[in-house]
């Protein structure tokens, strides 16, 4: 009660001076237990952002308080961030991680009308029921994979494919809209085959996949595992016999630093710009990682433009909500913003290719994926050089829901 | 047939990583009963200690492996000598819960340093590739797991055998309390048990780092795999180790190859069989024969 | 005894007192004062401490459990969460045909069968190999349920109460309600815990776990025994994540996984193994840890100096939590292995024996 008092105290005063108000962002995420290689960074990038955000004063009249909280990748510490926060802070957008936490909360999340943008792109978070505040920044896992199917189709016809999927609802997300997909372009998917990491040998692995006549093999997975594959096929002569290929969170500087020349040729899906690249915001992401000292893992990685990227949606859909209503900042204002953020309000942070459109991260009510556009890119001399246009799978959107 | 051949090399291979990690948690085992569970964390810190000697310090790969393995052997002594010794004689749950604490203590240790989270590859110190025989492929990395097994096996039997210690270990290991009449150090084959468990996993770690990427969390899965392996051999016995380590690496091997497919026609979709099935054959092996292939049964007199 | 309120100690001069639940009077009404303590609690709480609260109190029934397998019968389980994960995988298959009052005990039930199953191998071997054989089925239950289609192999299964007899279950009153229900199911299970230890089958428990040569030379049979304290073992899991599926609002096979299974083992040990007091303060005592140490952290994180002396690429807020957990379980087996139900006796005998000092 005292606090609630306080607190309204405190709005009251804001109103009279209109200044110094603050506003609240919550992320919670793996910066320790598993998944870390991917929270740590992604963390940093949030992190860093709203810091860049105050210093700037990108929302007028409004200081940023972001909440960053590790809940080492264990659902209940996640579900009580995530209820602390909205007794106390009452943050007006949520930035959310990992696929299982998320799939929970999403009837809290739903309940409590809080816009959630998570790190994790499973399309069942954007899937009925219970989707309406759930927003991508990214395409889903599921379209940047079926993307690479029909990138498989412009070269190969009647392609046979098979999918190498990390052990949890994170990897199994894809397989059923590849199936559907494979159907519709005349492909054949000739397994699916789960893949943690620790995984000291893959022959019998892709020998069995070899039997089974496989082409390609597409990875949902992180880059450890894919990279032990990578390195087996090499030393098997396989790699000219089977090309490899994965969704955003097998590529990267890590996969080439750990498959070292292995990693030649493998292709990936990804809708953010690399490091090599002359876009803005890699260049701000440069320069803040050389701001706040952070290391050159965290300023390579991938994961860390992808956490830049939610928090600057975040707060560019904070600043719009305060123009729009009158400085209101809270859950259902945000939400009206990001709906709103399309056709000519479309955001162009520079963190994620362009559609052919020019539109980078748009949202409407019932499209609640941002950056649709994305690349293929290829692993060639120890980096990753586009080899696409940024497009957008047509397919998916049929397969979608049959 | 190639194939076949093939699959079982593989497998013998990343079984002698078990058995190289399963050696030192039967020494435990047969000297004071207890089951230790950091294993999977000693694995981690001896392969994190000899990347951080050989990268950082840049130090010889071999050397830096050897100071690892010495270093993980020490961490092994103390951790008997500070903790473990001053259970003697409290009930074998708290002797396994603490084992299970000390897990928890060295990941906590290993979060205050930069390997807590990411992937580490080792400097490479064998050539790419490997042999090939008839279609038939066996990198370095793996003869190098197949070798420092066989290395440690025969040490190990030297030392059982010969080794004025190896005799007072297995007489420990016989019966505690006759050994110590005969003026046997208890404490000291405990704390030898310790160090040399220490010693294997680091060397299991490191193999592991030839083979592949280091990653926290997956070095740790490894020690996990190391319970089938035991119990398949028979968890007091040193040659059971070597044995149920490799079996269980060939059934992983051959799980990929050949289950995978049935279990998807039984509605398990997805494969990855291999994760399982050792565990499978753990729960049979305690169902029909629990002290395992060369365990010694335990005979009770009253 | 003139007065039984002035009773300074235990009296019990026969079985059948033995058997009582409550040694004198005084433990009543401590029992009754802390029932209506738990039942008024919430009122003072917010939403997210009720939150803490209701986690706590399932970890509890779990750790019950867990104390006859492990307190009374000596059985190591490291396999407490996958039963907690069948019986919240029962409720999520249930839920929408059933009401929870049937779905939670349903899924004790069919915890307490598999629990059998898994505890076969006591018929022949003793402890240590036991723990073996939860752990293998701790990982073998995982992979199934990621295997498997028919339980969304792995991803969430919403388990959705909105309303009980007219009431709306919201956002609003969703933990307050679950408080109610669990504490209520707590108290239900600690008097069947009790009920079933303080008499027979829980001296013949006793008995095995001490020696069961000698406890089969007296007539009972220690692998029935042994079975048996399994089966019970893994209902309470059971019963505990029923509550955490509805509690939750959605069930996920992380939620029961190996590590969760070591937690519940570490509360049942720094609690005090085989007391009801234990089951309550082992749970409450690492949670509270948790909250605490994560609030360090923050601040660590925060403050400007201590950011300053910690070298770049070392994370020590990060790595309080493991570090304090491990520690509190090994400093408790070696300072205090009869746990914090120890240090609540001391309390309680220093006040009861007050001004003297014994």
């Amino acid at each position: 009660m005292k606090r609630a008092m306080i607190l309204v105290a405190m709005a009251f005063l804001g109103l009279v001076v209109a200044q110094g108000r603050t506003v609240n962002l919550l992320w919670s995420g793996a910066v320790t237990g598993p998944t870390s290689d991917v929270g740590g960074p992604y963390g940093a990038g949030v992190e860093d952002y709203c810091r860049y955000a105050n210093e700037q004063k990108l929302i007028p009249n409004f200081t940023l308080n972001c909440t960053v909280r590790d809940d080492q990748y264990q659902n209940p510490n996640t579900q009580r961030i995530f209820e602390e926060a909205l007794d106390r802070a009452k943050p007006a957008i949520y930035l959310g991680y990992s696929t299982g936490a998320m799939l929970q909360l999403k009837p809290l999340i739903n309940e409590v009308k809080m816009p959630t943008i998570p790190a994790s792109a499973h399309i069942g978070l954007i899937d009925p029921p219970n989707n309406q505040y759930m927003f991508l920044p990214v395409s889903s896992y599921s379209e940047q994979v079926v993307a690479l199917m029909e990138y498989i189709n412009r070269t190969t016809k009647n392609a046979r494919i098979a999918l190498v999927i990390n052990p949890s609802p994170f990897g199994r997300a894809v397989v059923d809209h590849a199936r559907r997909a494979a159907q519709r372009l005349g492909q054949t998917i000739v397994d699916v085959r789960e893949v943690g990491s620790g995984n000291l040998d893959n022959t019998a692995l892709l020998r069995a996949l070899d039997a089974a006549g496989a082409q390609f093999i597409i990875h949902q997975n992180v880059a450890g595992p894919v990279a032990n594959i990578l390195k087996d096929a090499q030393r098997l002569g396989l790699n000219r016999k089977i090309r490899q290929m994965g969704a955003v969170y097998t590529g990267g500087s890590d996969l080439i630093r750990l498959a070292g020349d292995a990693a030649e040729g493998f292709l990936w899906a990804s809708s953010y710009y690399t490091l090599d690249e002359n876009a803005p915001g890699i260049n701000l992401q440069k320069q803040l990682a050389q701001k706040y000292n952070r290391s050159a893992d965290i300023l390579n990685s991938t994961n860390y433009t992808a956490g830049m990227l939610a928090a600057a949606i975040a707060v560019e859909a904070m600043k719009r909500a305060a123009q729009r209503f009158n400085g209101r900042i809270d859950n259902e204002t945000v939400y009206q913003a990001l709906i709103g953020m399309n056709g000519p309000n479309a955001f162009k942070p520079g963190f994620a290719v362009s559609t052919k459109a020019g539109i980078e991260i748009d949202f409407t009510r019932s499209e609640q994926t941002g950056a649709e556009g994305l690349r293929v890119l290829e692993a060639r001399g120890g980096k990753f050089v586009p080899v696409t246009e940024p497009f957008t799978s047509t397919l998916f959107r049929q397969v979608r829901n049959p | 047939m190639v194939d076949f051949v093939q699959n079982l090399i593989s497998g013998v291979a990343v079984g002698c990583i078990y058995a190289l990690a399963g050696l030192g948690f039967v020494l435990i085992y047969k000297s004071s009963r207890v089951i230790n569970f950091a294993n999977g964390q000693f694995i981690a810190i001896g392969a994190f200690v000899a990347y951080a000697l050989a990268v950082w310090g840049k130090l010889p790969v071999l050397l830096a492996a050897l100071l690892a393995m010495l270093l993980t052997a020490g961490l092994g002594f103390l951790l008997e000598r500070v903790f473990l010794r001053r259970l003697v004689g409290q009930p074998i749950i708290s002797v396994i819960m603490v084992t299970i604490g000390l897990a928890s203590v060295l990941d906590g240790l290993m979060y205050l340093t930069p390997f807590g989270s990411g992937n580490f590859t080792f400097p490479q110190f064998l050539p790419q590739g490997g042999l090939s025989l008839g279609g038939i492929n066996v990198s370095y990395p793996q003869l190098l797991a197949i070798g420092f097994t066989a290395v440690f096996l025969v040490l190990f039997s030297w030392f059982f055998q010969r080794s004025v210690l190896g005799v007072s270990m297995r007489a420990v290991a016989d019966d505690q309390m006759a050994a110590m009449s005969v003026g046997v150090s208890v404490q000291r084959v405990f704390a030898l048990a310790w160090a040399v468990a220490g010693l294997t996993a680091a060397a299991a770690g490191i193999v592991v780092g030839a083979v592949s990427g280091l990653n926290q969390d997956g070095l740790i899965a490894i020690g996990l795999a190391v319970f089938p392996a035991v119990i398949l051999g028979g968890l007091d016995s040193v040659p059971g180790a070597v044995v149920g380590g490799i079996i269980i690496g060939v059934l992983q091997s051959f799980s990929t190859a050949y289950l995978d497919g049935l279990f998807s026609q039984i509605g398990l979709v997805g494969g990855g069989s291999q994760y399982v099935m050792p565990f499978v054959v753990l729960l049979v092996m305690l169902w029909f024969k629990p002290h395992g292939l060369f365990g010694t049964e335990e005979i009770e007199r009253v | 005894m003139r007065n039984p309120w002035a009773q300074t100690g235990n009296y019990r001069t026969s079985y059948v007192q033995d058997t009582t639940i409550f040694a004198n009077y005084r433990e009543i009404v401590s029992v009754v004062l802390l029932l209506v303590a738990l039942c008024v609690l919430p009122m003072f709480l917010e939403r997210s401490q009720v939150l803490v609260l209701n986690f706590i109190l399932i970890y509890a029934i779990a750790v019950l459990g867990l104390n006859i397998t492990t307190g009374y019968a000596g059985l190591i389980s490291v396999g407490q969460a996958a039963f907690m994960g069948v019986g919240a995988y029962t409720v999520a298959l249930s839920a929408p045909s059933l009401p929870f009052w049937l779905t939670i005990p349903l899924g004790g039930f069919t915890a307490a069968i598999i629990g059998l199953i898994v505890g076969i191998p006591s018929l022949r071997v003793k402890h240590l190999y036991l723990a073996l054989a939860t752990l293998a089925f701790q990982e073998i239950f995982v992979w199934v349920v990621g295997r498997s289609p028919a339980l969304a192999q792995g991803a969430a299964i919403p388990v959705e109460m909105r309303n009980f007899l007219g009431l709306e279950i919201g956002f609003r009153n969703h933990n307050y309600f679950w408080y109610y229900v669990i504490l209520f199911v707590l108290v239900l299970m600690v008097i069947a815990w009790r009920n079933l230890l303080r008499g027979k089958y829980g001296r013949a428990l006793i008995a095995v776990r001490d020696n069961d040569r000698a406890a089969d030379a007296m007539g009972m049979d220690p692998g029935r025994t042994k079975l048996m304290a399994f089966a019970l073992g893994a209902f309470y899991g059971g019963v505990a994540g029923g509550l955490l599926a509805y509690m939750q609002r959605a069930v996920v096979v992380e939620e029961f996984t190996l590590s969760r299974s070591v937690a519940l083992l570490a509360m049942a040990i720094v609690g005090g193994l085989g007391t009801v007091v234990g089951s309550l303060l082992g749970p409450a005592f690492i949670e509270f840890l948790r909250l605490y140490v994560e609030r360090l952290s923050e601040w660590m994180k925060s403050n400007a100096f201590i950011q300053s002396i910690t070298p770049a690429g070392v994370d020590v807020a990060s790595a309080l939590l493991p570090l304090s957990f491990g520690l509190v379980i090994v400093l408790f087996l070696i300072f205090e292995p009869r746990g914090l139900y120890n240090w609540w006796r001391l309390l309680r005998s220093y006040f009861r024996t007050w001004p003297f000092r014994y």
